[in-house]
């Protein structure tokens, strides 16, 4: 089993609204569908080289989740580790006008917003099953 | 149009330290003035914010000690005017944020203090009483392509390399040439608290290139009653005029003569560094 040895890292967030979804999806994996399953890992650590996160990224399956089409988490890990073993573009999943609205705080999302984490959240559980399907 | 502030928050996901450097990114952010920054955009494409940050001053918020933003604007040899760490405005409000994101008073009080820590101008300090020499005059030493510089007189070091040079009771203090060529190009320079009050070689703020940061030891005791105001726009005073332009700390004595036992004068920290440049082979 690679349970507990995926990790995911969502994009920083701060250039669009894509970002704060892909930001609280990321936390809804890790808190509430894949609990003790998961590793989130930061990528603003990730990209300053500190914590060994891209040695895990380079070691185990890594899922990006990314707000727009920028796709800065997915280029990341890329860059810096692995091949990611699959990715969610937000923008994808909401609409790219959508993705690219202003980045809002926690506190100013409406439930309309929550649906759109519950569909990136889900996207990216679909992705962790298939890599713990493919590993078994 | 280009903004006058730009902030960087670290944005870190798993701690929620990192998590309230974005709320006070956000937060920041509406106002018209500031551009928020992306970190992880920054250093995929700078070019993105190339003209905000050639207009506006640079802000960093680090969310924890490992200093992410920090590092990123060193390694792009962004010069800092202002920086904040969430972890220790939290640690001084006796907070703790722990690893959970959470929205509670606690962590906007935390938020808030980030806030006023930004938004507050820095403290009024009096007029200087530091009367400054017409000119330094300098011995030099070279060890492969370095040459080192230091006064002839009236200047005190300890074995950290920080100076100290007396006028009446009032004292200012700074890093040797051998700190600010170690050092490369300062980005910036976190003074201590004006009224702060230090013993000899307590820490006294610090300098940070994109190498490095430096933590000033203080070479004699005292309280601070100014700082160096021009180093906020140019922090590389520090590396043109070390012993000059780029002092640091202006100091109210508390008792030199004794601190003085155990100060190089000019000539005994010519021979420490030389010593010391040749033994680690610089």
């Amino acid at each position: 089993m690679i349970e507990n040895k995926i990790g995911v890292i969502s994009c920083s967030g701060e250039e669009c609204l894509g970002g704060t979804i892909s930001r609280l999806a990321v936390r809804k994996m890790m808190e509430e569908l894949k609990p003790g399953m998961v590793s989130t890992l930061c990528l603003p650590l990730f990209i300053a080289g500190d914590g060994g996160e891209r040695e895990f990224a380079e070691k185990y399956p890594t899922i990006a989740v990314d707000g727009c089409s920028k796709c800065c988490a997915k280029r990341a890990i890329e860059k810096y580790s692995n091949a990611v073993a699959g990715s969610v573009d937000v923008a994808e999943i909401i609409g790219e006008a959508k993705a690219l609205e202003k980045p809002l705080s926690t506190r100013n999302l409406t439930d309309e917003h929550m649906e759109y984490v519950k569909q990136a959240a889900d996207k990216t559980s679909q992705i962790f099953d298939e890599i713990v399907a493919k590993s078994v | 149009m280009s903004k006058s502030i730009c902030v960087l928050p670290c944005n870190g996901l798993d701690k929620c330290a990192g998590d309230l450097s974005r709320r006070v990114a956000l937060q920041l952010a509406q106002s018209e003035e500031v551009a928020l920054i992306c970190p992880v955009l920054l250093n995929q494409n700078r070019s993105r914010y190339e003209k905000d940050l050639e207009a506006g001053d640079l802000t960093v918020i680090d969310g924890c000690n490992t200093r992410c933003a920090s590092k990123l604007a060193g390694d792009l040899e962004i010069a800092i005017k202002e920086k904040v760490n969430v972890s220790e405005v939290a640690k001084a409000l006796n907070i703790k944020l722990g690893v959970e994101i959470r929205e509670d008073e606690q962590t906007q009080t935390v938020v808030s203090a980030v806030l006023e820590k930004i938004n507050s101008s820095a403290a009024d300090q009096a007029a200087s009483e530091f009367i400054e020499p017409e000119s330094i005059d300098y011995n030099t030493f070279s060890h492969g392509k370095f040459i080192f510089k230091v006064p002839k007189a009236n200047y005190y070091f300890n074995e950290n390399d920080c100076w100290v040079t007396v006028s009446g009771n009032i004292a200012r203090v700074g890093v040797s040439d051998y700190v600010q060529q170690n050092l490369s190009d300062i980005l910036y320079v976190d003074p201590p608290e004006i009224g702060q009050e230090f013993e000899q070689f307590d820490d006294l703020g610090s300098i940070e290139s994109g190498k490095a940061v430096f933590e000033i030891i203080a070479p004699a005791s005292g309280t601070v009653v100014a700082v160096n105001t021009g180093l906020n726009d140019a922090p590389e005073l520090v590396n043109e005029s070390p012993y000059e332009k780029g002092w640091l700390v202006e100091v109210q004595l508390t008792d030199f003569a004794e601190d003085q036992d155990l100060l190089h004068d000019c000539p005994a920290y010519f021979e420490f560094l030389q010593r010391k440049v040749a033994e680690i082979d610089v």
